[in-house]
Parts: C-alpha cells; structure tokens; sequence
C-alpha cells in the first residue's frame, strides 16, 4: 500500500507544477476573449515562438535560460501586438467563423515559419542553472528544479498580471473595455490600443510559459496545438474571461492530467492479466478533452466566468 | 414525392449561374477524355471530395451558421466502417458504405443533442473537442490498428466495382462524379425543404424562430445529421481510393477546418459556395505542395504560403468569393 500512496503523493505533486505552467499559458487566452470575443488558435503558436526565443537567446547572449524570460515576454508582446495590427483588427469586422479561420492561418503560418528556419527536430535546453538538478522531498519524491523554477516563476507572472488589471489604470480601462466596450470608448478609453494591449498581455505571458516550459519539454514546430488545445479546456473550464479561473482551472487540469499515473500504479498491483495492457496513461490529454466537452454541456459559464 | 420535385426545382437561380453550372459540368464529365496528367487528376478526385465535404458542412455551417470544426470524426467513422469490415469480414463497399453512413449519423444524433445547447464559440471549440477524443480513441484502439491505421488488402480481379479497386483512376472519378451530382441534388432539395427555412430562420435570428414555433435545437441536430451524411459516404470513399488510412490523417484538427474552410472561402450558406472554395483551395495547396514541398531545405513554405493566403482572405474577404458576387449583383440592381 505503501507503494500507492507515494505515487499518489508524486502525481499530485507533479501534477500541482504542471498545471501552474497550463495556467500561465491559459491567461494569455482568457485575457483575449475577455477583451474581445475571439478565440486564437495560434495561441500555442505563441508558446513555441517563446520556447525557441529562450532556446536559441540563451546561447547567443551566453546567459542563462532564466535571464532571457523578459526577453521571451518582449517577443511575444510584439508577436501579439503584430498579429492585432496586421489581421485580428480585421477579421474583428467579420463573421465569427472568419475569425476562427483567419487565426487558424496565422497558426499554420507560424508553424511552417518556424519548420522552414528550426527544422522539425524536437529540441530542448541542455545547460543552465536549472537543468538537471533536482531535490529529494520525500521518499521516491522527487522535486526537479526546472518543474519547480517553472510553478513559481508562473505565480510571479500571473501575479503580475493580475496586479497589472486590478491595480494599474490602464488596468481598470482594459476591464472597462471588456464589460462594455461602447461606453469605455465615450469615457475616452480607445477600443483599438486596449485590443491591441490584451493581446500584448496575452502574448507576452504564453511566451514566458514558453521560456520555462522548454527547460523540460522538448520543443519542435507542432508542439503548439496540444497546449491550444490544453489553454481551451483550461480557459471553458475557469470561465472565459476569468483570470482567477484560468489560475484554479490550470491547477485542476494539470492535476488530471497526473491521476491516470495513478490508476496505472493500481493496475500493477491488481496485475490482473490483461488490465494492465489498457495503458491508461495514454489517454491522460484525450480527458482534457472530454472534460472540456463536459464543462461546455454542463456549465457553459465555467467556474468563474461571467461572459456566455 | 415533393423532396424528389424540389431537388430538380432550380428555378430560383439566376440564368448566369445556372450557365456557369452547366459548363462546368461538362468540362468535368469530359476531364477524363481530355488530355491530362496523373497529378492532374488525383487533384481533381481531391476537388471532388472536398466539395462533397464542404457542402455537407454547408448544410448546418452555412444555412444553419453553427460553426462545426468536428467534421474529421465522421470522416474517421465512415472510413474506418468500410475498413474495418473489408478486412476482417470481406464485405464489399456498397454495404459497407450504408452502415457506416448509419453509425455515423448515430453517433451524431448522440452527441448532436449536447452540443447544440451550445453557440458561437463554444459551440465551435466543443466541436473540436469531441473529434480528438474519438481521434485519441481510434489511436490506441488496436481493433481498428490504433496509430499507424489500416492497409486495405488489393482484391485483384481489376476493375472490382465490389471493393471498388480500379487500376486507372477515371473510374473513381467517375463514380465521385455520380455522388458530387447527388450531392448537389440533395442540397437543392434541402434548400427549398422545411428544414432548410428553418435552419436560414435559426441563422437570422435564433430568438424570433423560436417564437414562430420552429424546435432550434431539433432543426440544428437534423441538419447536423444530414450534414454528416454526406461526410461518412465520402469518408469510406476515401479509405477505398487510399487503401490506407490512419487516426492522423483523416480524423486531424486540420481535416476539420479545411472542410469548413471550403465552404468558407467560397461564401458559406451558397449552394455554390463550397464548390467554388475546394475549386480553388484544393489545386492551390497540392500544386503549391508539388512545387515547394518537395524541395531540400524548403520543408513547410508550401503551408507557410498556404497559411498566409488564408489570413489574408479571411481578412479582406470574411464573406467570401460568392460574397464578391453577390455584392457585384446588388449593386447592379440599384
């Protein structure tokens, strides 16, 4: 039994790490389709664009990983001030599914940009301070320094978000623009900057999950949609627009994603022939989904949203 | 009696698009006798496939405007149905192809019911959601050979209408050809159809056609029924021309979108829409895949381009290329 609840203990653990970095990468979604209805699908795009940023910087500037996160968040600020300027402005005058369909070709236009210069070779950072080091908490649980580096540092980020839009006053015109964008443009707040600061924000906070993520997962072109897809699941399940929701749905996702390690672990002691073959463990993302699935038809709203 | 009237009736259209119409039906049953090469052709049973696909999600995308990014599932469905019982039970196409059809549309009508109370966005991204969990299904489920799909075994005794296995390829495009033209038959049918007022009315304004007695949620789920229909036929079509089909290939996000995108670069709730959209995005993407994909160091310029020309139209065209025509017409009339 013994053997059960460490594993139980290294999955919630794992599982509490992991979801921060799905939060972090979540928020930047959350804040857009608060801001203005619009779903991106090159959000995870965004995310490799981070990865690579942090990955080829840090050799270049010969500094560590960690020191080129503000790097990271400055390109993908620019990458998402870029995109509003250049094509959501305006699909923003179009139909709903031109908008889907205009995000989904920036999201094949980045993938291709980034397999034409990278190549298609999963990468990942060998050196730095974080890399391969890792402490011991308990029996058979082991803390490793990237993961961890990468849950902190996401609770710096997303706190400063939130200190950015509950504290700041360009803040307070960006949450006007996102309950009633017509009013906040006759209180003299401009729709055009506080869409274009949203995606920013969004762009900027993907981009540093990048940087951290890629301590300890590899990075190649495709790698962006199972995270657009993950960000999704996260943002319906906090509430779209909700940035506390994206924190605590970002938690939950990331600890379901760490149970079926659980169930594998009962299945071995079980070892009932054949069950153990079901390798439950490879369906960990194919929940997300069907979670996601459930919230929408159960709670469309989410656990904390406010916009449906 | 009146479906079968009302799927000849093209009264309503204007003389100019029924002549446009005309030609090219000509030209595409005269394809296989003009002089053309062998990619040439494949690239017209694509075209032939996508338009199937696009008008399917025509039916509940653009009459209906519920924006459907799930299509790639019935595609699976319909594929793997006509693979699975050619393998294992040598059963021929032309049965194989109904039962799939009819799992197909069951399984619609299972998770048509919860999706509909859904709209707009969480409706599209619900849609996504439910194609990968039967795409992460179908990979590890090893009866239908999990990841790396089915290979679909040659019967010989060429030309074999049974399993439809041809050595030349004008016969699927004839055989394409006869479904394309039941295609837009039912589509003709469904636009003069209760279902189809119906479904124009829920696009407008979902609330009104409510209260005029319309059941939105049914009228939605029917036509999401209909829509997969036409999916899961060419769905098994496409596992005969292949002999070969896998999870990634026919059940992928992408699949998905690029069926909704035929419908929505040629003007979505057209008739003519997803015919017009495949005519253009499909020879565009196999030749711009022909002519850079193959090339050393260039991996990816094909879909970068690809991407590219996606954004743009999405952004100065949202309605699409009927959309220009039909801007084109109302001026005229002024």
């Amino acid at each position: 039994m013994e053997d059960l609840g460490i594993q139980v203990l290294k999955s919630v653990v794992s599982g509490l790490l992991m979801g921060l970095v799905f939060a972090l990468v979540a928020l930047g979604l959350t804040v857009i389709f608060g801001v203005m209805d619009i779903v991106n699908f090159a959000h995870g795009e965004f995310l490799m664009i981070g990865m690579y940023t942090t990955l080829l910087t840090s050799p270049l500037l010969g500094i560590d990983p960690v020191l080129t996160l503000p790097l990271a968040g400055l390109v993908g600020a620019a990458l998402g001030v870029l995109s509003y300027y250049g094509l959501i402005r305006f699909l923003l005058r179009g139909p709903m599914i031109a908008q889907l369909f205009g995000t989904f070709g920036l999201m094949l236009f980045l993938r291709n940009l980034a397999l034409l210069t990278m190549g298609s070779e999963p990468r990942i950072l060998h050196k730095g301070w974080l890399v391969g080091k890792s402490f011991i908490v308990g029996p058979g649980v082991v803390l490793e320094s990237t993961k961890l580096a990468a849950a902190v540092l996401s609770i710096v980020s997303f706190a400063l978000v939130w200190w950015l839009i509950n504290r700041t006053k360009v803040g307070r015109a960006l949450t006007a623009t996102s309950l009633d964008a017509e009013g906040a443009r006759y209180m003299g707040i401009s729709t055009q900057k506080m869409n274009a600061l949203a995606w920013a924000v969004g762009g900027a906070s993907v981009a540093i999950a990048g940087g951290l993520l890629v301590n300890f997962w590899p990075v190649e072109p495709g790698v962006g949609l199972l995270f657009t897809m993950i960000a999704f699941a996260t943002v319906a399940l906090g509430g779209f627009g909700s940035v506390r929701g994206a924190f605590v749905a970002g938690v939950l996702i990331g600890l379901i994603v760490n149970i079926p390690p659980i169930w594998d672990a009962m299945l071995r002691m079980i070892d009932a022939a054949g069950l153990a073959d079901l390798q439950i463990h490879s369906f960990k993302y194919t929940m997300v989904y069907a979670i996601y699935f459930l919230i929408m038809v159960i709670k469309p709203q989410g656990l904390f949203g406010w916009k449906q | 009696m009146e479906a079968v009237k009302n799927a000849f009736d093209f009264a309503d259209m204007p003389k100019s698009e029924l002549t446009i119409a005309g030609l090219g039906m000509a030209f595409l049953l005269l394809f296989p006798v003009l002089p053309h090469s062998s990619f040439a052709m494949a690239t017209m049973i694509q075209f032939l496939m996508f338009s199937l696909y696009g008008m399917g999600w025509n039916l509940i995308g653009g009459y209906g405007g519920q924006v459907d990014l799930g299509k790639a599932q019935y595609v699976g469905i319909g594929a793997y149905t006509t693979a699975v019982m050619m393998i294992r039970w040598d059963v021929p196409f032309w049965i194989s192809t109904p039962i799939g059809l009819a799992l197909a549309v069951g399984w619609s009508f299972i998770i048509g019911y919860p999706l509909f109370r859904l709209k707009g966005h969480y409706f599209a991204i619900a849609t996504i959601a439910t194609s990968l969990v039967l795409k992460d299904l179908f990979e590890v489920w090893d009866f239908v050979g999990g990841a790396r799909g089915l290979e679909l075994p040659l019967k010989g005794d060429f030309p074999n209408w049974l399993y439809l296995q041809f050595r030349e390829d004008y016969y699927y495009f004839y055989i394409l050809l006869g479904l394309f033209v039941l295609g837009l038959l039912v589509v003709n049918g469904f636009r003069h159809s209760r279902l189809g007022y119906q479904l124009r009315a829920i696009k407008d304004n979902e609330d009104v056609a409510k209260s005029l007695g319309i059941d939105a949620h049914w009228s939605k789920i029917k036509a999401y029924a209909l829509a997969t229909a036409y999916v899961a036929v060419v769905g098994s079509f496409h596992a005969c021309y292949n002999f070969n089909i896998e999870p990634e290939d026919i059940m992928s996000l992408d699949l998905s979108v690029l069926i909704a995108m035929m419908a929505m670069l040629g003007g979505a709730g057209s008739m003519w829409g997803p015919i017009i959209g495949a005519s253009i995005l499909v020879p565009m993407k196999s030749y711009l895949g022909d002519w850079l994909g193959g090339q050393a160091g260039l991996a990816g310029l094909d879909l970068l381009l690809y991407g590219g020309i996606i954004m743009f139209i999405a952004a100065a065209q949202p309605r699409g290329v009927y959309g220009i025509v039909e801007a084109v017409r109302a001026r005229r009339r002024k």
